[in-house]
């Protein structure tokens, strides 16, 4: 990682706009709507727990991953203790640990600056995420940080007008589609997750997550529930598969 | 929002940075700094990817079965339902995110139309 005493030269070099817009199209032909219509959900909890349109819009642009989102929202809904749904969201957010290093090191050149860096990771989430895993590896190494902007930037600022506008429209919709919308989250992030199952083991963590989740919730209180179901769901998932691995 | 409203104004936006965007952000962070020659077959990372897996699909379960007014609307043998379709259709169209959404919100629209007429 280098870093420029200096200062000087261009934040990015090689920059090249056309990339940039074809990451933008390539956001707009899918992924952005996807995750746009996915977070609506996001705005119409936040104002079931009470927050103002701008929090709702400013968690798209800060948090930037969907389930921390909706954990923070459906904890405050809930009264949790803040420091539980901090360390929730936390939990919830470890998995962009993972998905950072396996994205941030195709982006890189060997000139790539730490505040470029660090920008870039700000909007990896599971459908950016997704998305460069799928085409980055098939573009030159100097197109490849405009076209990952391109698509972050475009599925982010696509989001964040759906998330302010999930949460107006709440009040307003028809039962039948204030109750589907509400249900487009949970069922878009189960399905992503299960899209990137590759394991035995990753099915079995979704199995033990949806086996285990009503109990933790029934009988685990103080909103620690979901903390101690991902350790013990988690790490059972876990120790099968390093069982499994060391008897082969 | 008990201790989010003391300062009706600020307080909400103060929360979400301090318990929502720093505890996120804080996992970015240390990717970008540990991003040089990590073993992402490591045991650890292993763990907590299962981890993350469970985790993501308690966060399902605790909005489909949070008491909330729009969700009222369908009974929980609904929501049920609504996800046995949206598994079907994510099987039946080769893993598609996409036919598993729309089945899922289709059965659910439909489901509270039907028994609200």
């Amino acid at each position: 990682m280098r870093t420029d005493a200096e200062g000087a030269g261009p934040l990015v070099e090689d920059w090249s706009w056309p990339w940039f817009f074809t990451g933008v199209r390539r956001a707009l032909a899918g992924p952005a709507f996807y995750v746009a219509i996915a977070l609506m959900g996001v705005g119409s909890l936040a104002r079931a727990a009470g927050f103002p349109v701008g929090v709702a819009a400013l968690s798209t642009l800060l948090v930037w991953a969907g389930p921390g989102q909706l954990l923070f929202f459906g904890a405050a809904l809930a009264k949790t203790a803040p420091p539980a749904i901090a360390f929730a969201v936390s939990l919830s957010s470890v998995r962009l640990l993972p998905m950072c290093l396996s994205v941030l090191p195709m982006l890189r050149g060997r000139r790539t600056r730490l505040p470029v860096l660090l920008f870039a990771a700000h909007f990896i989430a599971v459908t950016v995420w997704a998305e460069s895993l799928r085409r980055l590896p098939d573009l030159e190494r100097p197109a490849r940080l405009p076209y990952f902007f391109g698509v972050a930037l475009t599925c982010m600022g696509l989001t964040t007008l759906s998330t302010a506008a999930g949460f107006w429209m709440t009040g307003t919709l028809p039962r039948p589609l204030g109750a589907g919308m509400m249900m487009l989250s949970p069922i878009y992030f189960l399905a992503t997750t299960a899209r990137a199952a590759r394991s035995g083991v990753d099915w079995l963590a979704i199995l033990f997550g949806a086996v285990l989740a009503p109990f933790a919730i029934r009988f685990i209180g103080g909103g620690f529930d979901l903390p101690v179901l991902a350790l013990v769901g988690g790490g059972g998932a876990w120790l099968a598969g390093f069982l499994a691995r060391r008897a082969a | 929002m008990t201790i989010f409203s003391a300062d009706p104004a600020l307080a909400p936006y103060l929360a979400l940075i301090l318990f929502g965007f720093l505890p996120s952000e804080i996992w970015r962070v240390l990717g970008v700094a540990i991003s040089h020659g990590l073993d992402e077959e490591s045991e650890l990372f292993r763990f907590v990817r299962s981890v993350a897996a469970v985790l993501l699909v308690g966060v399902v379960v605790k909005i489909v079965v949070l008491p909330s007014r729009e969700m009222a609307a369908a009974p929980p043998w609904t929501r049920v339902v609504a996800f046995a379709v949206a598994g079907a259709a994510f099987f039946a169209f080769r893993r598609s995110v996409f036919a598993a959404v729309a089945a899922g919100v289709a059965t659910i629209v439909l489901a509270v139309w039907l028994m609200g007429r």
